[in-house]
């Protein structure tokens, strides 16, 4: 009995040592019950309403892109896409593989949506496919019911009707990523601008998105609406373009590499900015193969920088219009004073050679502009100096921003002592100042910059900015520049000159439309060095030479020539002599623009004030 | 009340008034409150869970009562048959088993699949609570006396997690280890074998599955895979502590109704009657268990026979290690193993072995004078 006895109180003691231990756990768990349904009840609470509230945002339709009378450059159309939520579908395997036969997709098609599943979590819709064919997407809707976790979709996708012409300047969207949301940080939408106009009016183009409040169950499903507010529609921009000119100028440029452009001289539109070869806008906003976008980042031309705004070129002779009014309004030479060109011209014991051996003569200033002597500038920059070209350089916009209300643009190189003792520390030598008086050397311009330039010798010396969204307001220049009339006169008129005499430089590129000439200035830029054995047994022409190392063909000019509207700056890489090449297309421009009611008949913003009507 | 009378007599179904009434009521209150649960997880529908929950309620108690009605001596001789059967069945199941979610648990019978891990539990106790009451007192505590209790405990359990299992060859192994503590086994080899249990952690780390590991990785951390494993414990925390002190009522919860938790009608569903019957009503419901247990300690202190002292406490401890080890899972106190909530969650297996159980209590406490062999 003894045994049983401590045998007995044995258990007892082990009872209760069991019992105890699972009280304190009782009380533990008791305890937790307390903290998460008591002391924490309201932040669990908000989560539980977090969690029940899905709030989605409805995409605003993107505001469409038009150029100045209303043509459309960007456009929203239908896309068909196909959305698949992962945890719906029962088997992937054999839903892709119905998939893959139903819209005939390559095994490569199906990696690349195996691969767009795994990046969300199972729950989370994705978009597998989209731009569909109607064919291909009723085919799908027909079978849907076989296919659990498919589900059709009506999205939108931008489409750009002139989608070569106009690439630079409208540019492209994509799809939203991460580094967008960080950069406009309530981006919603399935695009988001990538280049160009697309990019830089991002805001104003993608309008305010709505917000839709829905409660929706574990898998996303949404169980009944709450609340929604509906967005508002991206806003329409204008841009300055002029669409027929626009697909004119870019038909013209065919072939070549380069860019051409006409700005309204008063308040500084861009009526045309064509820069070739071009891209496709549509293929880029679908996105690309990777072997394609390759070819376009490496191909020679560049086809996708805008080299009206971003190429780097020396002015050459196109340059010579301001050393002659830096010499003139420093009444350093008198206009008519003659200087003979020989052909060669020798200082510091080098030769600088004229473009032509044969020599132009005794030439006045408006002689040189016209027959574009290089001889008369090598002189005319020797009693001028670096100082004063420098200057004029920069009061007409040069080494810095246009401002232009897309992004990208260059500021281009001025070069002066201080440039040159930053940049090779070393000292100016009066040998560059000759090279720099016709545009060559260090001077690096943009074509925008030119045609701003030219723009201001047209207008009086207003420096404009341009702008390629349409002028809604009377503009006002960035600088006047404070030049006398009557040296401004003598440019104009050795630019009349140099197309409109037949010993112009191109004067083949003359043109008569209602009373109306063009004045203008080739220049032709020498890409690589020319030897000494070279010139004396006759320079190679350009077109026995490889591409990148012909001339680079110049021309900017302005119509009409008595009551100047337009300028136009063209620059072709490598296209050889200004006169022969830039100056033709130049002149086939300007006829098309001078024909074109659309532009001309509108009236001058600057001269108009707009009086806005009061409510 | 005498122990003839509480017999009855041979041959005859005893009396229901014969049976412990507190127990039956509790069991029957716990049940009742899962059909409830459950009505409320199909958002307010007996089909498809709670119906079913209901009408396996109705054969577990039925069965309860055939169970309750045995002599002891039938269930002390069929201690030992009853381990080895389903020992075979663990066995046919790693052979023949039906491999449901990725493990071997599930053995179809043709009329019903069976979940053998489950009904191991039980055998295991009984066979436990045999073995002390024939072993010799002195030998409880000898390296000699231990080796068959190991044995015992450690092939099915080793079985169990090879399927692979880890929730359930834990329970199994802590409820054989509770009888063990309980039939008096000297305290040192307790604290030698916590000791060694710790020393093995990054042992059986190795063996564990990459599912397993994961789910302890993110027990630790919840928020290291919000959408994947973590979201279980994430999710069950917002529907317990949204529920507050008096819950969203009855298909009111919206964790529950929309569906944010899974397994929210197996495991979890702890989570959604924290969150439709608040503070308050979790608490009654930790309340009702906790009296089961104290009520079985208690019958259990009061038994004459070892067999019987074990095997009701041996159950009682079986029982609580469920529920606290589910709740600790549900309320974000312990990983995710796979534990049901007795008599509550969803899952015929876990519902009929539990009442069985019962029925084996319910027996032995009726026949506390019984002759047992020595």
């Amino acid at each position: 009995m003894s045994i049983y006895d401590t045998e007995g109180q044995d258990f007892s003691r082990r009872l209760l040592i069991l019992g105890g231990l699972q009280g304190g756990l009782f009380l533990v768990l008791a305890g937790r019950l307390q903290f998460l349904q008591v002391a924490r009840s309201d932040v669990y609470a908000n989560l539980a309403e977090a969690n029940r509230v899905n709030i989605s945002q409805i995409s605003a339709v993107r505001g469409r892109i038009t150029d100045r009378s209303g043509k459309l450059l960007a456009d929203n159309d239908r896309n068909l896409q196909i959305r698949l939520v992962p945890e719906r579908v029962a088997n992937m395997d054999a839903t892709l593989n119905d998939l893959a036969r139903l819209l005939n997709l390559s095994q490569a098609e199906i990696y690349e949506i195996r691969r767009k599943i795994r990046r969300v979590p199972s729950f989370k819709p994705v978009v597998v496919l989209e731009d569909l064919s109607w064919d291909a997407f009723s085919a799908l809707n027909l079978n849907l019911p076989y296919l659990s976790g498919i589900e059709p979709l009506v999205g939108q996708k931008r489409v750009y009707p002139h989608a070569q012409s106009v690439a630079h300047l409208v540019g492209f969207v994509g799809t939203k990523t991460r580094e967008d949301l960080q950069r406009v940080n309530d981006i919603v939408g399935d695009y988001v601008g990538r280049s160009g106009v697309e990019r830089d009016f991002e805001r104003d183009l993608r309008g305010t998105p709505g917000v839709r409040h829905v409660e929706v169950n574990a898998i996303g499903r949404t169980v009944r609406e709450l609340q929604s507010e509906p967005g508002e529609k991206g806003r329409d921009l204008a841009l300055s373009i002029d669409l027929d000119l626009q697909n004119f100028a870019a038909e013209r440029m065919k072939g070549h590499s380069g860019s051409a452009m006409v700005m309204d001289i008063h308040n500084g539109e861009m009526v045309s900015m064509v820069s070739a070869p071009s891209f496709d806008l549509n293929k880029l906003s679908r996105g690309i193969q990777v072997e394609e976008w390759e070819q376009l980042i490496d191909h020679e031309r560049k086809p996708l920088v805008n080299k009206a705004m971003r190429g780097l070129y020396a002015p050459g002779s196109t340059f010579k219009m301001l050393v002659a009014l830096a010499a003139l309004e420093d009444k350093l030479i008198d206009p008519e004073e003659k200087i003979t060109c020989s052909g060669v011209y020798n200082f510091a014991r080098e030769e600088f050679n004229c473009w032509t051996s044969k020599g132009h003569g005794p030439v006045n200033m408006i002689d040189a502009l016209e027959r574009s002597c290089d001889i008369y500038f090598y002189d005319l920059a020797l009693r001028v100096g670096i100082d004063r070209i420098e200057a004029m350089a920069r009061r007409f916009g040069f080494g810095k921003l246009t401002g232009i209300d897309l992004d990208g643009e260059k500021g281009g190189t001025v070069p002066g002592r201080d440039w040159k003792r930053a940049n090779y520390d070393s000292g100016w030598r009066s040998g560059e100042t000759i090279i720099t008086a016709i545009g060559q050397g260090y001077l690096l311009a943009t074509p925008l910059q030119l045609a701003v330039m030219t723009a201001a010798l047209a207008n009086g010396g207003k420096l404009l900015q341009p702008r390629i969204t349409k002028a809604n307001d009377t503009v006002e220049p960035v600088a006047e520049l404070g030049l006398k009339p009557e040296n401004m006169a003598v440019v104009q008129r050795g630019m009349y000159r140099s197309v409109n005499r037949p010993d112009g430089t191109a004067y083949a590129s003359s043109l008569l439309i209602d009373g109306a000439r063009m004045s203008g200035k080739t220049g032709t830029v020498q890409v690589r060095r020319i030897s000494k054995d070279e010139r004396l047994n006759g320079v190679i022409p350009n077109s026995k030479l490889d591409w990148h190392l012909r001339d680079h063909s110049l021309f900017v000019g302005y119509v009409p020539h008595n009551n100047p509207r337009f300028a136009i700056s063209v620059v072709i890489e490598h296209g050889g002599g200004g006169a022969q090449v830039a100056a033709p297309i130049a002149r086939d421009i300007m006829v098309q623009l001078l024909k074109n009611k659309n532009i001309t008949a509108a009236p001058k913003l600057v001269a108009a004030k707009k009086v806005r009507a009061k409510s | 009340m005498s122990y003839q009378a509480r017999s009855g007599r041979m041959g005859q179904l005893v009396s229901i008034g014969l049976l412990n009434m507190p127990l039956i009521i509790i069991t029957l209150l716990l049940g009742l409150i899962g059909v409830m649960v459950l009505y409320s997880v199909a958002g307010g529908d007996f089909s498809p869970w709670a119906w079913r929950h209901a009408s396996r309620l109705a054969v577990g108690l039925v069965l309860m009562y055939a169970i309750a009605n045995l002599d002891l001596r039938t269930i002390f001789n069929f201690a030992y048959p009853i381990y080895g059967a389903i020992f075979l069945l663990l066995v046919a199941v790693q052979i023949f088993g039906d491999s449901g979610m990725g493990a071997q648990r599930w053995l179809d019978l043709g009329f019903v699949t069976v979940q053998p891990s489950e009904f191991m539990r039980f055998a295991l106790i009984m066979a436990l609570a045999r073995y002390y009451h024939t072993l010799h007192r002195d030998d409880v505590s000898q390296p000699i006396g231990l080796l068959a209790p190991i044995a015992l405990i450690g092939i099915p359990a080793l079985m169990v997690f090879a399927q692979p299992d880890l929730g359930t060859a834990l329970m199994l192994a802590a409820s054989g280890v509770g009888v063990v503590f309980l039939a008096g086994v000297s305290m040192r080899y307790f604290i030698a074998g916590i000791a060694l249990a710790i020393a093995a952690v990054p042992v059986v780390w190795n063996y564990l599955f990459e599912y397993q590991k994961e789910r302890v990785l993110v027990f630790l951390d919840p928020e290291r895979d919000p959408l994947g494993a973590g979201y279980h414990i994430i999710q069950s925390k917002i529907g317990i502590g949204s529920g507050g002190l008096f819950g969203k009522g009855i298909a009111q919860g919206t964790q529950s109704q929309l569906k944010f938790l899974p397994e929210r009608h197996t495991d979890f569903v702890f989570a959604i009657y924290a969150e439709e019957l608040g503070f308050i009503g979790s608490l009654m419901l930790i309340f009702l268990f906790v009296v089961m247990i104290f009520l079985m300690f208690t019958i259990a202190a009061q038994m004459r026979h070892r067999f019987s002292q074990l095997t009701i406490a041996g159950f009682a401890f079986a029982l609580s290690i469920y529920v606290i080890v589910n709740l600790a899972m549900v309320m974000g106190l312990a990983p995710v193993v796979g534990v049901p909530l007795p008599f509550i969650s969803y899952g015929g297996t876990s519902l009929l072995t539990f009442m069985v159980g019962l029925g084996v209590v319910l027996s032995v406490e009726r026949q506390p004078m019984a002759d047992l062999p020595k």
